[in-house]
């Protein structure tokens, strides 16, 4: 056969396999450059990368009554992106960690209205070295919008967060953005379980990284930094709208797999008092939602993998997302959007890979399940 | 016919391997080998047979390695090797498989609440040589050892060496040394390296607690194998695929060992073959 | 039981290779060919209980009604300017395919679509590439009215030409009770089409115990096959169903070599929503640019972009060229294809992978498949099989040793990671599923 016409696409994906590649040798600086080579390639010629196909936007319009209408505060409707748990080894070791990651920057980049920003929901890295969190680093810095971020125990217990919050920042901070009020919170202290044991910083990190391990402590926000919390609200009208990202779900899930927030009626309480709260966590990679009082939560997908239901203590608001299918490495896993709305409440979308979109509106929360219920899945967990 | 399935396997097996079967559930741990028990010779190279005691044996008088009985003879066979033990433990009682469904085990239950009519007499053999009825304790004496109930057997008839004499201590070797297997099991599931994987990846990391592993369904048709499907070929699969380590052998201490952890987490689910 | 098959099969086989070599010089027309015919059902391979389940309740199959439909199968008539007919796509010599990448219907124009067999097309869950049919009751229609393949202007006209022949009239009123309705057609036809069983190859009587009806490489074959291959996924093989597919729809990056999904995509929803029913489904997907989306056009469901239906492989040494666009020439090609995983786009199927398979195991691969051949087809996929070898050993387009390996090679310099996950060690099987042969 003669030798066959390569798309513009085929090409892109070429050009990114090639950074990827790139990945194994390249010091950051090369890297980004490469990056920006290939990325230019296509903008330059005016087209847009592959995962620019947005049909959920569709299926949402035609779903959500609520979404893009005009809001009754004022405020514009606007939508944040979301990639999370990518648990990144070295690039010598895992690769394909690393591509799925990459999958889920070339979907926020390509999504057109771009998000006003992503957030980064934790557990960049695998085992919390610097390279893992610097490998990271350099394939968000690919985003296109600004990246909010967020710290999960993964990349916290091996040095007690010392290169993320060099590379990063501090792990909790509040900002504002067009009349919404954000708090990221460091939600996965644990109490102190390794200096009695003598345990090395990479047995502290192994040993919190394992879900089932139960020597670990429950996670927690914490005294200090609840007080923190309490003093950063203490500013703000109840009438605004608060989100509230999280790693731990700031819920009692599953305590065996710390799906748990030890002190979270407290930082709930903290919550209560606002008239639209969005708890959004990362640390449980499914699909996952609930409601407590007047407060809305999300959980959001891995990149990496699912994790399967726990056994006990599922929210009963959750739809369960299909069972995953391990010949499927990408089944599963995602990324996702958050429709701000207007009225200061979050719909959100699961952009799970190899399957179609599903649409979680906050009026299905606001029901109890009575509305807008997303589509129940074929096989539920065992 | 129900009433001589077990012996009637039990020599059966002897007969393909030469070897009888141990009767204690001896636990192996990941480094020791299978225990064998060698049929004593014969003069004229028939056959010879074991008992799952590993000590009584029959020569099939004209049975040359490698030639097979009817069924008929293997029936009779395993009557006369029966008869043999019951002769050598005059007084005491052979828990024999009475229906489908009878626990052949009588010493341990789950509930710590033996069933009365578990251990019930036999009934009489064809043969006529049938071991004394023995009647059974109404009530037997229940304790706690380290959380294992166990039955304690209070007639001195049950004494003796089966399974009647098994006291505290054995019970308790045999619950750690599952212990240990079932540890070693964990050991494995959380460990990409004990698994041979080569991109950090180990079971646990999709499977906490073995979540979702679902040992109970076996077998059952698995789309990824495009076939009938037991748990062992499951985790071979997980091996290769997403683990990315090379496949074990059957015999291999750490996938049997896995096979372990996994079924050991779903005690209490009953059995649900075949389901998706 | 099974000796007796075997000599039947034997027999068969004789009969069949004067057929065929008579068939080759028979011209256009083979509806005489013993190949058109309907077939036994008593073959070695063949799925009793699945056949039972595929029948309609409401079209069991009679003989004067198979013959009926095979008259039309054959009848030129049912197209506009009496040039084609369901026959001159699907040829029983050619394996009821055309041979061709895409299909010449009337006025010698080209579809998007490579014509796929009828050929045991009665067990598939749903027809056409996109399973935009689900019968083939539902399937027959269609190409009777696509301007571009028998081109009538629609149902009526269809109707009405056949009513006008005096010898379907006395025909559909012996079958049907009546004068001929579109419906009546289409039962006809997929009767005759549900006859088109075949089985009975090596491979099926490998697993019916027969451990030298095949050779040791295709043995090899049939465990890469299950194991490093990956094949079985979706090709899946059992005794109850053992048609060599699952059914589904998988983006394996066919199309991906000419087609910009996202634009394409965005263009059939504009089209699509106009709504223009199963009619202009097929157009669309015969006729446009937008035929690579494949499953997408159906479903409007995106991870279902470029998806295709997995096809079954029996007697696939009859039926190439392969894929939906007819794009690859060889066996090799298509195991090249799959081999690199596939054509990166971003509808991939993620269990599409590199799979580093070696030279030598692609030929063990290739050798497998051509068991896969029943006995009436076995000198013509001799040939086809030779000329596809002499092909492999000067053109493999499809070729990429290096994503294959997973980029630099598992034992490159250096290299740590499978960067295209490809475990360490394949080779090892727990199982050889060819020991299945030997039960």
């Amino acid at each position: 056969m003669a030798v066959r016409h390569k798309s513009v696409e085929t090409k892109y994906m070429e050009q990114r396999d090639a950074v990827l590649r790139g990945l194994r040798w390249l010091d950051r600086r090369s890297f980004l450059k490469a990056a920006a080579a290939a990325a230019g390639a296509v903008m330059a010629r005016g087209l847009m990368p592959p995962h620019s196909f947005q049909l959920i936007e569709i299926a949402n319009a035609a779903t959500s009554k609520d979404f893009g209408t005009v809001g009754h505060q004022g405020s514009a409707p606007f939508r944040i992106a979301y990639i999370s748990d990518s648990h990144l080894y070295e690039r010598t070791l895992n690769q394909r960690f690393i591509r799925a990651i990459v999958r889920a920057v070339e979907d926020v980049n390509a999504l057109d209205p771009q998000p006003d920003f992503v957030l980064y929901g934790g557990d960049l890295a695998q085992l919390g070295t610097r390279q893992q969190l610097d490998l990271g680093r350099q394939i968000l810095a690919e985003l296109k919008p600004p990246v909010k971020m967020m710290v999960g125990e993964h990349d916290w217990f091996l040095d007690l967060g010392d290169a993320w919050q060099e590379m990063f920042g501090p792990p909790n901070y509040s900002f504002d953005w067009k009349g919404v009020h954000f708090v990221v919170l460091m939600s996965v202290h644990e109490k102190d379980f390794w200096t009695a044991r003598h345990m090395t910083p990479m047995e502290r990190m192994r040993t919190v990284a394992g879900l089932d391990n139960p020597i670990q402590s429950r996670f927690e926000v914490g005294e200090e930094e609840r007080k923190w919390l309490a003093a950063d609200l203490a500013k703000v009208p109840h009438t605004t709208p608060l989100v509230v990202f999280s790693h731990s779900p700031l819920y009692k899930y599953y305590r065996d797999w710390n799906f748990w927030t030890e002190d979270a009626e407290q930082v709930q309480a903290l919550l209560q008092p606002f008239s639209q709260v969005t708890v959004i966590h990362g640390h449980t990679h499914q699909m996952l939602f609930n409601r407590i009082g007047n407060i809305n939560f999300y959980g959001m997908l891995s990149t990496a993998w699912p994790w399967p239901y726990a056994p006990q203590g599922l929210p009963p608001l959750t739809i369960q997302m299909n069972r995953a299918d391990p010949f499927d490495q990408l089944d599963g896993c995602g990324d996702g959007q958050f429709m701000m709305r207007a009225d200061g409440l979050v719909d959100t979308i699961y952009a799970l890979w190899d399957r179609n979109p599903v649409s979680v509106p906050a009026g299905y929360l606001l029901s109890g399940g009575k509305s807008d219920r997303p589509p129940a899945p074929q096989f539920a967990s065992y | 016919m129900h009433r001589y399935q077990v012996a009637l396997l039990l020599a059966a097996g002897g007969l393909v391997s030469s070897a009888g079967m141990a009767i204690a559930p001896r636990v192996l741990n990941a480094q020791q080998p299978v225990a064998h028990h060698p049929v004593p010779a014969t003069k004229n190279g028939n056959v010879v047979v074991m008992l799952c005691d590993g000590k009584t044996s029959l020569e099939i008088k004209g049975l040359k390695p490698g030639h097979t009985m009817t069924h008929d003879q293997a029936t009779a066979v395993a009557r006369q090797l029966m008869q043999k033990w019951q002769r050598a433990h005059p007084g005491e009682l052979w828990q024999m498989a009475q229906e489908e469904g009878t626990q052949m085990r009588p010493t341990t239950t789950e509930q710590g609440n033996p069933s009365p009519n578990l251990p019930s007499a036999p009934n009489q053999p064809p043969s006529g040589e049938a071991p004394n009825p023995v009647p059974h304790p109404a009530n037997p004496v229940q304790e706690q050892v380290q959380g294992v109930p166990v039955h304690r057997q209070a007639q001195p008839q049950q004494q003796g060496d089966t399974y009647a004499s098994f006291n505290q201590r054995d019970f308790r070797v045999w619950q750690a040394e599952t212990q240990k297997f079932v540890e070693y099991g964990k050991r494995v599931f959380h460990s990409d390296k004990l698994l041979g994987g080569t991109i950090g990846v180990s079971c646990d990391m999709c499977h906490p607690d073995a979540a979702n592993t679902h040992p109970e369904t076996y077998p059952k048709y698995q789309v990824q194998l495009q076939r009938v499907a037991l748990l062992r070929d499951m985790i071979e699969w997980c091996i290769e695929n997403p683990v990315k380590g090379a496949t074990m052998s059957p015999n291999d201490p750490r996938l049997r060992a896995l096979e372990a952890y996994i079924l050991a987490q779903r005690k209490g689910v009953p059995l649900n073959y075949g389901k998706h | 039981m099974f000796r007796v098959r075997i000599i039947w099969g034997l027999l068969l086989l004789g009969f069949i290779s004067i057929i065929v070599a008579r068939a080759a010089f028979a011209g256009p027309d083979q509806s005489n060919s013993p190949l058109a015919s309907p077939r036994p059902l008593d073959q070695v391979g063949f799925p009793h209980e699945l056949y039972g389940w595929v029948i309609p309740p409401d079209n069991p199959q009679t003989p004067a009604k198979v013959a009926l439909g095979k008259q039309l199968f054959f009848d030129k008539r049912l197209s506009e300017d009496n040039t084609e007919a369901c026959a001159s796509c699907h040829k029983p010599d050619k394996g009821f395919t055309d041979q061709q990448p895409t299909s010449d219907g009337i006025h010698h124009q080209f579809g998007q679509r490579n014509a796929p067999t009828v050929l045991n097309a009665a067990f598939n869950v749903l027809q056409f590439w996109d399973g935009r049919e689900p019968t083939l009751e539902d399937q027959a229609k269609d190409p009777i009215v696509n301007p571009i393949e028998m081109g009538m202007k629609n149902f009526d006209e269809v109707v009405a030409r056949v009513n006008g022949i005096p010898e379907y009239q006395e025909k559909f009123k012996a079958v049907f009770g009546g004068p001929a309705t579109m419906i009546d057609i289409q039962r006809a036809i997929a009767s005759y089409e549900r006859t088109q069983v075949s089985f009975n190859s090596a491979f099926d009587r490998f697993m019916a115990g027969d451990q030298n009806a095949i050779s040791a490489q295709a043995k090899r074959g049939w465990a890469i096959f299950n194991g490093k291959g990956r094949c079985m996924s979706c090709h899946g093989w059992n005794p109850t169903q053992p048609m060599f597919s699952d059914n589904r729809f998988h983006n394996i990056g066919v199309s991906a070599h000419k087609s910009n999904f996202v634009p394409l995509a965005r263009k059939a929803l504009a089209l699509l929503a106009r709504g223009g029913g199963a009619q202009q489904l097929d157009e669309l997907a015969i006729q446009t640019d937008m035929s690579g989306l494949g499953r997408f056009l159906v479903t409007k469901d995106p991870h279902d972009i470029g998806g295709f239906r997995t096809m079954g492989l029996r007697n696939l040494l009859v039926t190439q060229p392969y894929f939906h666009d007819g794009s690859q020439a060889t066996l090799w090609d298509v195991v090249d294809h799959y081999n690199k995983g596939g054509v990166q786009n971003p509808f991939l199927d993620g269990g599409i992978v590199p799979l580093g398979l070696s030279e030598p195991e692609i030929d063990d691969l290739v050798a497998f498949l051509a068991t896969l051949t029943s006995p009436e087809y076995l000198s013509a996929a001799q040939v086809e099989f030779r000329k596809q070898l002499k092909l492999s050993r000067t053109s493999r387009p499809q070729r990429d040793t290096a994503a294959a390996m997973g980029q630099l090679g598992r034992n490159g310099p250096g290299f740590e990671g499978p960067f295209g996950d490809i475990g360490p060690d394949q080779n090892q099987m727990a199982e050889n599923p060819a020991l299945l042969g030997g039960r």
